[in-house]
C-alpha cells in the first residue's frame, strides 16, 4: 500500500538511507547537502534503528569513520557538499581501490549555479577520476530509489558508490513513497586482511587492475540491468532531435516537450553517468542526426563518448560551459538545436519598468543583530590598515562591510595570513593581518593552520568568530556545541581556548563583540603581541547566533536627522539591513521591519547620530 | 497549477510552500516545489517554485506561472516575467505610487496580469503589533480573498492551523483572516 509524503529531496534521501539499513551515517554540513543528516537522525528515531549518525568536524573524516564502518561488513555512508569531496578526495582516491565488504554510500551534493558554493565543480567528474560508479538522480522520488540500488551495488562489486544529486533534486519538494525498513541484522566481523586493508603499494599493483575489471562489469550491468535509471523516450514521429539527459536537464526536458506537445523529439535518460553505459548511448546517437547532451556541470557523459562529432554539448560550446540549465537555458538551447526560432521574451516594457524603479536583486546580508558585523566593526576600527582574510561561512558577508579581502575555501583563513606574513616579512615590514574563521570551520580545518602558524611564528591576529552554532548551513552543531542528533545521544562541548592554548598560543582573550569599544582595544592589544612575539595572537569573539533565538536585552533606536550629514559610514562599514540609507532624505534611517534592537549601532555613529529612544529599552 | 513565491531571506517562504503542499496532497494531487536553502536566505532576495499536477521538474519556466504570491514589493516587480498571460499576482506592497509606473502598467496589461497589492507592513503592524513573520500566511489569505487560483479558505485555514506551531496558532489563523478579509467581498 503505497503512504506517500511530501519531502524535501534531502529528506528523501535520508528515508531511503535509513530504509536501506544503513547502520553509520556521518557527515559535515554544508549547503546544499546540509538537511540530509539531521533527517537521517528523525528517521531513524522514529523507525528505531540503532543507525549511529554522527556529523563529523570535516569530510575527510566523515569519509574515513564511514568508509572504515563499511570494512565490518555494515552499510554505511558518508554525506557532504561538492566542495567537501576536495577535503575528503584523498581517502576518496585510495578507498576506490579496496575490495570492500558492507555496502559504502558517498552522497556528495553538487550546487550548479552556484547558489551556496565557491565552485560549481561537478562531483561525477570525481567518480570518474576515483574510478567509483556514480548515480544521478533527476527527482526527490529517483534518489530515494537510487540508495537502495547504490548500496546493492556496492556489496555486489565490494567498492563504494556515489549518488550525486545536485542542488534542485536536493531542495525540490516533492511527494515521496515511503517504504519500511530493511533489517539487515548484521554484526561487526572485521576480517584482519593486511593485502586487503592496508593501502600499500604492492598492494595497488593487485587492486588497480582489480578496480578496473570491476568498473567493466559495473558499465556492462548499467548497459542491461538499469533500465528503471537508463532508458529512451522515444520520439512518435520520425525524431528531428535526440537529446541526452541526466539529472534535473532530464525532468525539465520532459515538462517542455509535454507543454509542447512535441511528438520529433526523442530523449535517453543517462540515471547511471558513470561509468557511462556507452554501447547505449552509441545506439542512440547512431539512430540521430542531431543529438544534444544536458548534463550539469561538466561534459562527463560526452567525456566518456569516443567519437563525440555529431555532439552539440558542453565540450564544443553548444551548451553554456558554465552556470546552471534553468527551463528557459534548456528551452533556447533544444529549440537552437531544432533551427527553430526562440520565443519573444514580451519583457521590454517589464524590464524598462525595473531600470526606472532602480529595482536590484537584494543581496544576502548578515542577519539584523549578527555578532559577527560587530566583530568586523571593531577589528577595522582597531587596524583599519590591515588584510583581512576570512573564511567560509556567513561571515564570507563581512565582504558588505569592507573586511573580508579574501577567501580561498575552509581553514583558509589562517593559511592566507601566513602566506600575507611571510610575503611582507620577506620585506621587512610588519603588516597587520587579521584572519576571521567561525567556530565550526575553526574545527573543521583551522587548527592545523594554528598550529602550522604558531610552529613558523608567523605574526598574525586570528578573531574566532563564536556564534556556538554552524550559522550559515541552517545550525547544526559542531564541538563547540557538543549536541548530537539521536534521541538520547550525548556529545561532549570543546572548549576553543585549551585548543589554541594547546597550539601553543599565549595570548588568548575572549571579548563581547557587541562592545565594540573593548573588542577594538583587544585587537590592537593583540597585534602588537603578536607583532612583538612573533607569534599568532587570538581573540575569541563570544556572542550567540541570532537564528538561535536567545534573549538579549532589546534597546529601541533611531537616528537623529539633525545630527546624521548623510556619511554613510554606518551603511558602509556596519552595513545592517535594519540600518539603510534613506537616498531620498540623503539620511540613514532605522527600518522597523528588520531591526531587532541589539543597539550596537549606536556605537557606530561618528556623529552620534544614532540614540537609544529613552524609556523603551526592555 | 504552477506558483512562483518570492520575497526576502527570513519571511517564511518556505512555509507557504508546506500550506500548499499540505493541500495538493490532501486533494490526491502530485505537487513539486523548489526552495532555496543556504546562503542565499540570509537577507537576500529569495524565490521558491511549486506545482501541482503531472510535472517532471520542480522548476517554473518564465512566463509559465499561473499565480505569484510576493513578500516584497521589488522582489514581486523583479519576477513578474515568471508569470504567463492571464496570471495573477499577491503584492505585499509598501510604496503603492510605484506600481503606477506607466511601462509596469503596460507590462501587466500587455500580458493581461492581475494584480492584487495589498499593504501588507501597515496591516500587520496596527493589527498583529508589528509582527512582520506573519506576512506569509496574510498572504496566503489574500489569495483567498481575491479568489486567486484554486484554494478555498477553508483548505488554507486547515493546513495553517495543521502546519503552525501550537505556539503560533491562533496569530497565524489570525493573520490568514486580516489577509482574506482585505480583498473578499470588495
Amino acid at each position: 500500500m503505497g503512504n506517500k509524503v511530501i519531502l524535501l529531496g534531502n529528506e528523501a534521501i535520508a528515508r531511503g538511507i535509513v530504509e536501506a539499513g544503513c547502520d553509520v551515517a556521518v557527515a559535515y554540513p554544508g549547503t546544499p547537502s546540509s538537511e540530509i543528516l539531521p533527517a537521517v537522525a528523525k528517521f531513524a528515531d522514529e523507525l528505531g534503528t540503532r543507525t549511529a549518525v554522527e556529523w563529523a568536524v570535516n569530510e575527510k573524516v566523515a569519509f574515513e569513520v564511514a568508509a572504515t564502518a563499511s570494512f565490518t561488513g555494515k552499510r554505511t555512508c558518508a554525506i557532504m557538499k561538492q566542495v567537501g569531496l576536495n577535503v575528503a578526495a584523498d581517502p576518496l582516491m585510495s578507498v576506490a581501490h579496496f575490495d570492500l565488504a558492507g555496502g559504502f554510500l558517498i552522497v556528495s551534493a553538487d550546487d550548479p549555479g552556484p547558489h551556496s558554493s565557491q565552485t560549481e565543480q561537478d562531483s561525477r567528474y570525481f567518480a570518474m577520476f576515483a574510478k567509483v560508479p556514480c548515480f544521478d538522480p533527476a527527482s526527490a522520488q529517483e534518489a530515494k530509489d537510487m540508495v537502495f540500488d547504490a548500496f546493492d551495488l556496492s556489496e555486489k562489486y565490494r567498492m563504494p558508490v556515489m549518488l550525486r544529486p545536485a542542488v534542485r533534486v536536493d531542495h525540490c519538494r516533492q511527494d515521496v513513497e515511503l517504504g519500511t525498513v530493511k533489517d539487515l541484522a548484521r554484526k561487526a566481523d572485521f576480517k584482519k586482511d593486511i593485502r586487503r586493508w592496508v593501502c600499500l603499494p604492492a598492494h595497488v599493483k593487485i587492486n588497480h587492475p582489480q578496480l578496473n575489471a570491476k568498473l567493466d562489469t559495473v558499465r556492462e550491468d548499467f548497459e542491461t540491468l538499469y533500465g528503471r535509471y537508463n532508458f529512451e523516450v522515444p520520439a512518435k514521429e520520425k525524431p528531428r532531435l535526440g537529446i541526452i539527459a541526466g539529472g534535473v536537464s532530464f525532468s525539465i526536458v520532459m515538462d517542455l516537450l509535454k507543454e509542447w506537445k512535441r511528438e520529433d523529439v526523442s530523449v535517453l535518460k543517462i540515471g547511471t553517468p558513470h561509468p557511462l553505459p556507452v554501447k547505449m548511448v552509441q545506439d542512440f546517437i547512431a539512430r540521430h542526426d542531431n543529438v544534444i547532451v544536458l548534463e550539469e556541470t561538466y561534459p562527463v557523459i560526452e567525456m566518456q563518448l569516443p567519437d563525440r562529432t555529431k555532439l552539440k554539448g558542453r565540450w564544443n560550446g553548444f551548451v553554456p560551459r558554465a552556470g546552471e540549465l534553468l527551463p528557459e537555458v534548456i528551452r533556447d538551447l533544444v529549440l537552437a538545436a531544432l533551427g527553430e526560432p526562440l520565443p519573444e521574451a514580451g519583457v521590454s516594457e517589464l524590464k524598462a519598468a525595473i531600470e526606472e524603479m532602480k529595482v536590484t536583486p537584494k543581496p544576502p546580508m548578515l542577519c539584523p543583530g549578527c555578532p559577527h558585523r560587530a566583530s568586523f566593526f571593531a577589528m577595522r576600527k582597531a587596524l583599519p590598515t590591515g588584510i583581512y582574510p576570512s573564511d567560509i561561512g556567513c561571515y564570507t558577508l563581512g565582504v558588505n562591510q569592507r573586511d573580508v579581502d579574501t577567501t580561498i575555501d575552509m581553514g583558509a583563513s589562517l593559511t592566507s595570513a601566513s602566506g600575507f606574513y611571510l610575503a611582507y616579512k620577506t620585506d621587512g615590514k610588519d603588516q597587520p593581518v587579521v584572519a576571521t574563521i567561525g567556530d565550526s570551520t575553526f574545527f573543521h580545518m583551522g587548527i592545523l593552520g594554528l598550529a602550522n602558524a604558531v610552529y613558523n611564528r608567523h605574526a598574525f591576529v586570528l578573531a574566532i568568530l563564536d556564534n556556538s552554532i554552524t550559522a550559515m548551513t541552517g545550525g547544526q552543531s559542531n564541538p563547540s556545541v557538543g549536541e548530537k542528533l539521536r534521541q538520547g545521544d550525548e556529545g561532549r562541548r570543546i572548549e576553543i581556548e585549551p585548543v589554541v592554548r594547546g597550539c601553543g598560543v599565549s595570548f588568548v582573550k575572549v571579548v563581547e563583540p557587541y562592545d565594540t569599544s573593548d573588542s577594538a582595544e583587544v585587537f590592537k592589544e593583540a597585534w602588537e603581541h603578536a607583532k612583538a612575539n612573533r607569534e599568532p595572537a587570538v581573540v575569541i569573539l563570544r556572542h550567540p547566533c541570532m537564528l538561535l533565538k536567545q534573549k538579549q536585552a532589546r534597546v529601541k533606536v533611531r537616528v537623529n536627522p539633525d545630527k546624521c550629514i548623510g556619511c554613510k559610514y554606518c551603511t558602509n562599514f556596519f552595513n545592517c539591513p535594519g540600518l539603510p540609507f534613506d537616498e531620498t532624505a540623503k539620511k540613514a534611517r532605522i527600518d522597523e521591519r528588520f531591526c531587532v534592537q541589539c543597539g550596537v549601532c549606536i556605537q557606530v555613529c561618528p556623529h552620534g547620530a544614532i540614540e537609544a529612544v529613552e524609556g523603551e529599552e526592555e | 497549477m504552477q506558483y512562483i513565491i518570492v520575497g526576502l531571506g527570513g519571511q517564511g517562504i518556505l512555509f507557504t510552500s508546506r500550506v500548499l503542499g499540505h493541500i495538493a496532497v490532501s486533494r490526491g494531487e502530485h505537487v513539486m516545489g523548489s526552495e532555496v536553502h543556504g546562503m542565499a536566505q540570509r537577507g537576500g532576495s529569495v524565490i521558491s517554485h511549486f506545482k501541482v499536477g503531472d510535472y517532471s521538474s520542480p522548476l517554473v519556466l518564465t512566463g509559465a506561472a499561473d499565480l505569484m504570491l510576493s513578500f516584497d514589493q521589488n522582489e514581486g516587480i523583479r519576477n513578474l516575467h515568471f508569470l504567463r498571460n492571464g496570471g495573477k499576482a499577491i503584492l505585499n506592497v509598501h510604496a503603492p505610487e510605484a506600481m503606477e509606473n506607466p511601462h509596469l502598467k503596460s507590462f501587466l496589461a500587455e500580458r493581461q496580469i492581475e494584480t492584487f497589492c495589498l499593504p501588507g507592513y501597515d496591516i500587520l503592524r496596527e493589527k498583529m503589533g508589528g509582527r512582520f513573520l506573519f506576512m506569509n500566511v496574510l498572504i496566503l489569505g489574500a489569495m483567498c480573498g481575491a479568489s486567486a487560483g484554486n484554494l478555498s479558505m477553508e483548505e488554507v485555514r486547515d493546513a495553517v492551523e495543521k502546519l503552525a506551531p501550537a505556539k503560533f496558532k491562533a496569530d497565524n489563523l489570525k493573520a490568514v483572516d486580516l489577509g482574506y478579509a482585505h480583498f473578499a467581498g470588495k
